[in-house]
């Protein structure tokens, strides 16, 4: 019988080192994980359940040192996006929270860290940290309360919105700003990848400015955790920065790069997030199927009923034509050589929006038609489809939410030129 | 007098220059702490190699405790098995490719846990970087 390892993942595009990497995040989850997932779940205030475990991917498991370049004592990996898909798939069956957290710690890194835009000398300073036998935690501090997502929807606000900025003083950056709802930030964040511009109010992409700025900096002070519907293992609140002096090297390239490797990050993000609801459904096509099978009604298995057997297909449709799509754009991000653009370009970015929000409504219409034909047990925690639920919805409204991503697909389809 | 890759007097020089090289002690020193360490590569027919050899690679702590060719792979109890054509070990050798890029780019097939690479590519590289020391020839050339 199909189980999910049978949905799309081209073998000839993703090695066996790979794909076991997967599973032996799939064997750490099933082993250290689910058996006290719903625990982590209410853990969202302290994380004293999740940094261990947190602990154990990003330091043990080796994925912090996953990208950082071999100089910097890092795996430095090839083939960064299908690596990044399964890594996010992987986790995000076991808990999607789990899998943002873990990710995020070197998502804002990614200009710095892939080739061929790497800054050796700031890999090499933190590849110590991030590649070392400690819990070393990046942030990237992107939203702000005023704009929202405006910050992230560059192609048309061009950076006007950013109100967290960095001013040159001697051979330093002076950071000002607040910031919110980033992931690992609190308690949990030991960096941050913060979003600045260097001059309020410009649209010049040269003044769109990212600069790490060390959790323990004097004038970073943080909130307390936000309680939300899900993604308890991701941990968010608010982040100010009063007068925070940083080194003028931690720019993480300058005026023009910032922005455009940025969009790889950006890129990537979009990418990440179809791979987690993919990993949310699969579990969902996990759970329900037991159910179906296991549950008698009328003297044969529910899934032997023509209505549920309609419901069982569409979520199998669901996981297929979305990984169908991801590992058509994650092949795309890899092999730039093949496709013709770069990583960063605007315009795979715009299209990777397309892929998010697909993603995003079919995991949603998955987990609510496993909930409907599971009645009441599919709302009972203990089924673990309510808790896929209530994650996916946040799935789906960061990186811009729906709406960024609805505008910015058209954008790219369509050539349109005032939304 | 350069040693010839594959062969027993080759593994020798391998061995010497683990032993030898600071950089695998200190990389290596939680290497097969806990889980089997050892290795055997397969090196499948081309560039010059007609038939198919195995290279054993006995390393725990950071130090090489054996090395030689094996007959079969099933004369030596290994906890990661790489297979890879000759023509690409080769590269290796010569220091023109990375192993652990072979790996994730699937030129070479892994059996073993992966979490161990992952955790370890520093000790990795410098075992494969240990190569260098010492001269070798190859088949085919």
């Amino acid at each position: 019988m199909p189980t999910i390892d049978d949905f799309i993942r081209p073998k000839e595009w993703v090695s066996d080192f790979a794909t076991n990497l997967g599973k032996v995040l799939r064997r750490w989850g099933e082993e250290k994980y689910v058996p006290i997932r719903q625990q982590v779940d209410e853990d969202w205030k302290e994380h004293k359940l999740i940094e261990p475990l947190m602990k154990e991917i990003l330091v043990d498991l080796g994925i912090n040192a996953a990208f950082f370049p071999a100089e910097a004592g890092g795996t430095d990996m090839s083939d960064p996006m299908a690596l990044t898909s399964i890594i996010c798939e992987e986790l995000a069956r076991i808990d999607s929270g789990f899998a943002v957290a873990c990710i995020c710690s070197i998502w804002g890194l990614v200009p710095i860290l892939l080739k061929p835009h790497r800054n050796m000398g700031l890999c090499i300073e933190f590849g110590e940290k991030f590649c070392g036998d400690e819990l070393y935690v990046g942030c990237h501090a992107m939203t702000e309360p005023a704009s929202g997502s405006d910050v992230e929807n560059f192609g048309r606000m061009k950076g006007r919105t950013i109100d967290t900025t960095a001013t040159l003083d001697g051979d330093g950056w002076i950071i000002n700003g607040h910031k919110i709802w980033c992931t690992n930030s609190g308690k949990i964040g030991d960096i941050y990848v913060v979003v600045c511009t260097t001059k309020k109010g410009s649209t010049d992409p040269n003044d769109f400015a990212l600069i790490l700025v060390p959790a323990d900096t004097e004038g970073v002070s943080v909130g307390n955790s936000y309680h939300k519907c899900g993604m308890s293992a991701d941990m968010n609140t608010d982040v100010w920065f009063d007068h925070v002096r940083v080194p003028k090297r931690y720019r993480l390239h300058g005026p023009g790069d910032d922005l455009k490797y940025w969009r790889r990050a950006i890129s990537m993000g979009n990418v990440g997030s179809a791979a987690m609801c993919i990993g949310i459904m699969k579990n969902v096509y996990e759970i329900i199927k037991k159910w179906t099978t296991e549950r008698v009604v009328v003297d044969k298995a529910l899934k032997e009923h023509s209505i549920v057997a309609d419901m069982l297909s569409e979520v199998a449709i669901l996981i297929e034509s979305t990984s169908a799509w991801l590992w058509t754009y994650t092949r795309e991000m890899d092999h730039p050589e093949i496709y013709g653009w770069d990583p960063w370009d605007e315009r795979f970015l715009l299209k990777t929006r397309g892929l998010a929000l697909f993603a995003n409504n079919n995991v949603e219409r998955a987990c609510s038609r496993a909930m409907d034909f599971m009645g009441s047990y599919g709302y009972a925690r203990e089924f673990d489809i309510e808790k896929h639920w209530r994650d996916q919805k946040v799935i789906g409204i960061w990186m811009g939410g729906k709406g960024l991503k609805t505008l910015e697909n058209a954008r790219y389809w369509y050539d349109i030129k005032t939304l | 007098m350069a040693a010839l890759y594959p062969s027993n007097e080759w593994c020798e020089e391998w061995k010497k220059a683990i032993n030898n090289s600071e950089r695998c002690a200190e990389k290596g020193k939680n290497w097969g702490a806990d889980f089997n360490g050892n290795w055997v590569f397969e090196l499948t027919p081309s560039g010059g190699l007609t038939k198919t050899t195995y290279v054993y690679l006995g390393a725990k702590d950071g130090k090489c405790t054996d090395a030689r060719l094996l007959n079969d792979p099933s004369e030596a109890d290994a906890g990661f098995y790489a297979v890879g054509p000759y023509e690409e070990y080769k590269k290796v050798v010569k220091g023109e490719k990375d192993f652990i890029e072979g790996m994730v780019r699937g030129i070479f097939k892994l059996r073993g846990d992966m979490s161990k690479i992952m955790r370890n590519a520093q000790f990795i590289r410098a075992v494969a970087d240990s190569i260098s020391a010492f001269e070798a020839e190859y088949l085919g050339e």
